[in-house]
């Protein structure tokens, strides 16, 4: 479609600078600078000239690049070692929350799980299981107790499971010795220390729920609060100090070991061998003898 | 960055503004520096051929400094300056405003068309503009828009030319300037109050007009609108009085007013000054949060937003209206000439963050919620410019935490738009999704 | 000392632009150097005192501090440290009020203390926005840590900044399990940069340090009773003097809407009570009411989030006077009528192009005023109701929209709370423009029986024409068909919102629904009540003169 700049003629037009009259073929140049390129662009496509690039094959862009001036801007990469611990944090949360997630599917279905002999078993070798394949440290185990408790990052929290995972995590640690700080955790974590193996010593700030160190197998578990039911149930041997109180059922099925309470023991279970301690008391076998308490 | 020390003189013309002609307090700091915002802003609009609102109570300086200010930098006596006001109100007509026929020749059956000193002269200045009906208002506006004046198939072009307009608050007796005719001032700037003292020094001392009058030189200016010679020719006499004038004005006062050639020299420098990047990225980022729509692909003044919306923490929440093309031009201009001003190389984020407020207060629509929560905190600045300058602390905040990936996502884009294949980068910002909608539209 | 000062100044006013431009102009004024400490023996004891203080976004350095510390680091690098830090508070961290309030009720949560809680934000803030600065820009912040004298806490946060960035500050690395080593570990792993993580990490922050604050809290508190000082913050502490009285209410009325928990608000807003005081925060505005007068919590709860729901001022109307006058020019066309030339602008012609002709318009003159209506708000605070000092009413919260709309339109507002009113249990609030009247009668909880009293209501609604009536009730008024008849008679505006479905809301519904001035909501979740007071008031001020 063509398109005619018209001036009109019956119009006399002053201007600032004084226009020179012009003739037909200058007012078309004059429109042709006025307008640019634009002229050709409202011709008959047979009658455009073709730019020498579309000739050539070459594309180039039709458009201005609206972000051009940025094209020379590179990014400042300015690391701290910040940076990279938080990555690093991240990362094994990830996988450490992912092997959690596993274990519920395998076996924490519809999310009921009961907790029974084989089914603590199974679990905690499911847990094992994928405790192995990763790199963690103990402030690891610490953060993943309370990510638990923040449903957004972690929307399932099943005590018994948690309790299972997270002894398996202490287990498998690099560490000797495990401090874990949950005084703040709204949650009592069931089933922590289970199993924990001669030469590790956990130490949990804040208080633990039901079936603490059951199943301790030489290790030192140091509860700095209270501890609930079943309290050291099955310990095959190794130490068990809560500094404050403790529920009941404690030591059943104890092989051997020691249970020492800092607090009141609220009921005792049916014990097979070792001692229980309260108030520096030996309360388990009969007679009273000062332990030695050598922390 | 001072080439021709048109800055010095620049800055001359405010100090004598500022210290003899219109007394008022600095409220703007700009780079350390205080700045009376009335003075600065209508010393730019002059050098940049803008459109100013002057807003302010009666009585308080909207059209005398406006008249300094042209008086000064387009070199024409006060008196001039007066006689080419056109003051608004309803019975204003186009023959007032632009010009009449010829009476002797229409008699005779010829046309001919008598221009007003308002359409002659470069420095224009309307007086309460919301007092004109619409039709006038609008009339004005075009004219100024393209510099072109119409009348009974005659035609003037000015080359030059810069309009302000004054407008009180609203009261019973005004019109509202709408919104398509208030977008098209380039900034809106308030005459505020001196405070006691200094106005009280305005009332002991004698009126400062005489400083700018020459009643020799005033005659031959009417004589020369009157005169029937050709527009073209008369802007070369306009141009040989205007430099007479100035040279008085040298003389009596020891500043020099700028010339036509000074002027378009200033214009040509301040043209080439450009955005740094973090202007240009900030820019891009408000006028992304001013009218981007997640749901209805753009800002419409009829559509309301929705709540819980994703973006509800962006300006885009807070507006009605789209922004006009008109207000990335008005930025540039000012932005450009306050850089200028401060002799920078550069355009950079305060500059922006300085004309922002003064360029954008006139033409956002906020919603009720907004106005009703802000109205009643304390402030200096009239309601609509204060609202603007804490959206703007707003969204600088946001801009400081994430300028460079937003500057990386620009970069991308780019580098995109070359040819490379890369992805878009990702980020909540309704900025990511104007890049990536560019780049979709550039794909097809 | 004056040319110590100067110089100094004069430092200041060189670098100025440049650590402006860094931090990408914030909006704060040139900083000041203030010569001698406020307390003759800050800075003489072991420690530099207090280089920085912010006092609504003006920083002031102290030139004892900095004097002080010359030796060890140049005035130049000293100053270019302080001023990246303050500026970083006011552009990252806490940037606001409301976050500066959000840190420390995380605080609070884990270390269960006031004060500790503040310390830890403190901290908190202080880690957070050297790491800012020392990731995001060029600073010395590094090189004016390592000169400082550190106390305890100052030392495990040296060590943990010498972990997180990787430079040496000084402080020995601890071998093997040192006494600070799991703290600083603990500490490390942090995110602190994430903002979106903040309040989660102040908790873990918290977590981590509580032991070592207690332990130097209880040492300060030994020191002091021996005449010691304990030691200052060189950065500054983070009172509320950052922060200008508008910044604080807009600060809370964010948490208030952010929160939505009454017990969380007066907790945050006792624990600053005494800051509040000093910094002359009150709740009508803050102006004027001086330091004595104490902060009333949950008054102040429902006034900061009445405020969030608040309408637009109406505009005063403009009213149409009935008479034409010649208004505007419009050019005239053949065949238009000829009785409306004006002549003058017509030059005397008739001729198309040339002619003129007057368009006239109705005149306009201001609206009145009066018959702007006041509002009566009778609110129940029977047993059934909620009690709004222990938990969210949004009964009093629509009642408290209601007031805060007609108030801020310049309309009185009386309010008649009501429990047992004919046992003594009612609370009667005149007519008033005071809103911390209004808001205080309001949140007054009786907690018994139900019934109004119609010799109570009555003299507040005789004589007054254009009175709207908003009554917020479950509607369990034993004496509700005494209501029903009175309300029946009036011609006011009523607007009665009740929460649920009960027989005496159908009773009430089936005797008063057919009249156009009663408007009766049932509200199913309690959460729409603001909205729906908010929406009838609109309704009426836009049906108003």
């Amino acid at each position: 479609m063509e398109t005619t700049l018209s001036i009109k003629r019956s119009k006399r037009i002053s201007k600032g600078a004084s226009p020179k009259s012009a003739s037909p073929q200058d007012r078309t140049n004059e429109a042709r600078t006025i307008l640019g390129e634009n002229v050709d662009r409202m011709k008959p496509i047979s009658l455009q000239t073709k730019e020498p690039s579309e000739t050539s094959g070459h594309k180039e862009p039709r458009f201005k690049n609206p972000f051009e001036e940025f094209g020379t801007y590179a990014l400042p990469q300015k690391d701290i070692p910040l940076d990279s611990i938080v990555r690093s944090t991240e990362v094994v949360m990830d996988q450490i929350r992912r092997g959690y997630e596993k274990l519920l599917e395998e076996e924490a279905k519809e999310l009921v799980w009961m907790v029974q002999y084989n089914t603590i078993i199974k679990a905690y070798e499911v847990a094992e299981r994928y405790v192995r394949e990763i790199e963690y440290s103990a402030e690891d185990i610490e953060d993943f107790c309370f990510a638990l408790e923040n449903t957004r990052k972690i929307p399932y929290l099943i005590p018994g499971p948690a309790g299972l995972y997270i002894s398996a995590l202490c287990n498998y640690a690099s560490e000797e010795e495990i401090l874990l700080k949950l005084s703040e955790l709204k949650t009592e974590i069931n089933l922590l220390g289970f199993r924990l193996s001669k030469g590790k010593r956990l130490l949990i700030e804040g208080d633990t729920g039901d079936f603490t160190g059951i199943g301790v197998e030489g290790g030192e578990l140091i509860v700095e609060g209270n501890a609930k039911n079943w309290t050291g149930a099955g310990m095959r041997s190794g130490k068990i100090l809560v500094r404050k109180n403790i529920g009941l059922h404690t030591g059943e099925w104890m092989m051997g070991g020691e249970i020492f309470v800092g607090g009141r023991v609220r009921g005792l279970g049916n014990i097979v061998e070792g001692k229980v301690y309260e108030r520096e008391k030996l309360i388990y076998p009969g007679k009273a003898r000062s332990p030695n308490l050598n922390y | 960055m001072e080439k021709n020390g048109y800055q010095k003189r620049v800055r001359e013309i405010y100090g004598l503004i500022h210290d003899h002609l219109y007394f008022n307090r600095p409220d703007l700091e700009i780079k350390g520096e205080k700045y009376n915002s009335a003075i600065l802003l209508s010393l730019l609009t002059a050098l940049k051929q803008g459109k100013e609102l002057i807003i302010g109570e009666p009585g308080l300086g909207k059209t005398t400094s406006a008249e300094f200010i042209c008086s000064l930098i387009y070199q024409f006596p006060l008196g001039v300056i007066w006689a080419s006001e056109v003051s608004g109100h309803p019975e204003q007509t186009e023959e007032k405003i632009i010009g009449r026929p010829d009476l002797g020749k229409l008699n005779q059956g010829e046309e001919d068309v008598v221009w007003t000193n308002f359409t002659q002269i470069p420095a224009k200045i309307v007086d309460e503009i919301n007092r004109l009906p619409e039709t006038k208002q609008s009339m004005i506006l075009d004219g100024v828009d393209r510099g072109n004046w119409e009348y009974l198939n005659e035609m003037i072009i000015n080359e030059e030319y810069c309009l302000f307009a004054t407008a009180n608050y609203q009261d019973g007796g005004t019109n509202t300037i709408i919104a398509p005719l208030v977008d098209r001032f380039d900034v809106m700037i308030e005459s505020k109050y001196p405070g006691a003292n200094l106005s009280f020094q305005v009332g002991k001392n004698n009126r400062k007009d005489h400083l700018l009058r020459h009643p020799k030189t005033e005659k031959e200016f009417h004589r020369l609108f009157k005169s029937k010679i050709a527009y073209e020719k008369k802007v070369d006499k306009m141009e040989e009085l205007c430099n007479a004038f100035g040279e008085f004005v040298q003389e009596a006062l020891g500043v020099r007013p700028l010339q036509k050639q000074d002027r378009d020299q200033i214009r040509a420098e301040m043209e080439d000054i450009g955005f740094d990047l973090d202007a240009s990225a900030f820019t891009r980022m408000l006028l992304a949060e001013f009218s981007f729509c997640e749901r209805y692909g753009q800002k419409r003044s009829v559509e309301t937003c929705e709540e819980g919306c994703h973006f509800s923490g962006y300006l885009c929440h807070d507006i009605k209206n789209c922004a006009s093309n008109r207000l990335p031009t008005s930025i540039r201009q000012y932005a450009q000439g306050l850089a200028w001003f401060l002799q920078d190389s550069e355009i950079d984020l305060e500059h922006v963050k300085s004309v922002i407020p003064y360029t954008l207060a006139h033409r956002v629509q906020w919603r009720d919620q907004v106005l009703s929560q802000k109205e009643r905190a304390r402030r200096d600045d009239p309601f609509p410019i204060y609202l603007v300058k804490e959206a703007v602390r707003v969204v600088l905040q946001r801009y400081r935490e994430q300028s460079d990936h937003l500057k990386d996502a620009l970069a991308v884009g780019s580098r995109i738009f070359q040819g490379e294949s890369l992805e878009p980068l990702d980020g909540d910002h309704p900025l990511y999704q104007e890049i990536k909608k560019d780049l979709e539209g550039r794909k097809s | 000392m004056d040319s110590e000062r100067n110089r100094q100044k004069e430092i200041v006013e060189k670098i100025w632009p440049r650590v402006k431009r860094k931090h990408l102009f914030p909006e704060m004024p040139t900083p000041r150097i203030r010569a001698e400490p406020d307390f003759p023996e800050e800075g003489t004891g072991e420690d530099e005192g207090i280089g920085l203080e912010m006092k609504e976004r003006q920083m002031i350095l102290s030139s004892a501090f900095l004097s002080k510390l010359s030796d060890r680091i140049t005035e130049e690098q000293a100053i270019e440290a302080l001023l990246d830090h303050g500026i970083t508070h006011y552009t990252f961290c806490p940037w606001d009020f409301h976050t500066h309030v959000q840190l420390y009720a995380e605080a609070k949560k884990v270390v269960n203390d006031n004060t500790l809680a503040k310390r830890v934000a403190n901290y908190f803030m202080d880690v957070v926005a050297d790491t800012y600065c020392v990731k995001k820009r060029e600073t010395d912040i590094p090189a004016l840590r390592r000169s400082l004298t550190k106390g305890k806490m100052d030392q495990v946060i040296a060590s943990l900044y010498q972990r997180i960035w990787g430079v040496d500050l000084g402080i020995p690395s601890a071998s093997g399990r040192g006494e600070h080593e799991e703290v600083v570990r603990r500490l490390a792993r942090i995110p602190y940069l994430d903002r979106s993580r903040w309040f989660d990490s102040v908790q873990r922050f918290a977590r981590s340090v509580k032991p070592l604050l207690m332990e130097e809290q209880e040492e300060q508190e030994g020191q002091e009773g021996q005449g010691g000082k304990g030691q200052s913050n060189p950065t500054g502490d983070h009172g509320l003097d950052h922060y200008s009285l508008e910044e604080i209410d807009q600060g809370l009325r964010n948490y208030a809407q952010q929160n939505m928990k009454l017990a969380e608000f007066r907790e945050v807003v006792e624990d600053f009570s005494a800051d509040l005081k000093e910094a002359g925060y009150g709740m009508e505005r803050g102006m004027g009411r001086g330091r004595g007068t104490p902060l009333d919590a949950d008054v102040l709860f429902y006034m900061k989030l009445a405020e969030h729901y608040s309408l637009p001022l109406r505009k005063i109307p403009m009213e149409e006077k009935g008479a034409l006058h010649p208004h505007t020019h419009s050019p005239w066309e053949v065949g238009s009528p000829i009785q409306d030339i004006d002549i003058w602008s017509s030059f005397g012609k008739i001729m198309p192009g040339v002619t003129q002709i007057w368009k006239k318009r109705e005149g306009k003159g201001r609206g009145k005023v009066e018959g702007t209506p006041d509002c009566l708000i009778a609110i129940d605070s029977s047993g059934s109701m909620i009690n709004p000092r222990k938990n969210l009413s949004y009964a009093v919260l629509g009642a408290a929209c209601a007031a805060d709309a007609y108030l801020r339109n310049h309309c009185k507002v009386a309010v008649y709370n009501f429990s047992d009113a004919p046992m003594g249990g009612k609370d009667i609030l005149d007519y008033t423009l005071r809103r911390e009247e209004v808001y205080r009668t309001l949140c007054k909880y009786f907690g018994g029986g139900t019934a109004l009293d119609m010799d109570d209501l009555i003299p507040l609604i005789l004589g007054r024409e254009n009175l709207d009536l908003f009554i917020i009730t479950d509607m369990k008024i034993t004496n509700l068909e005494t209501l029903i008849g009175y309300f029946e008679k009036i011609q006011n505006r009523i607007t009665a919102v009740h929460v649920g479905e009960n027989p005496y809301a159908s009773r009430f519904e089936k005797a008063i629904g057919n009249r156009k001035n009663i408007n009766i909501f049932t509200v199913k979740k309690k959460e729409d009540i603001p909205h729906i007071v908010l929406g009838k008031i609109l309704e009426y001020f836009k049906g108003s003169p």
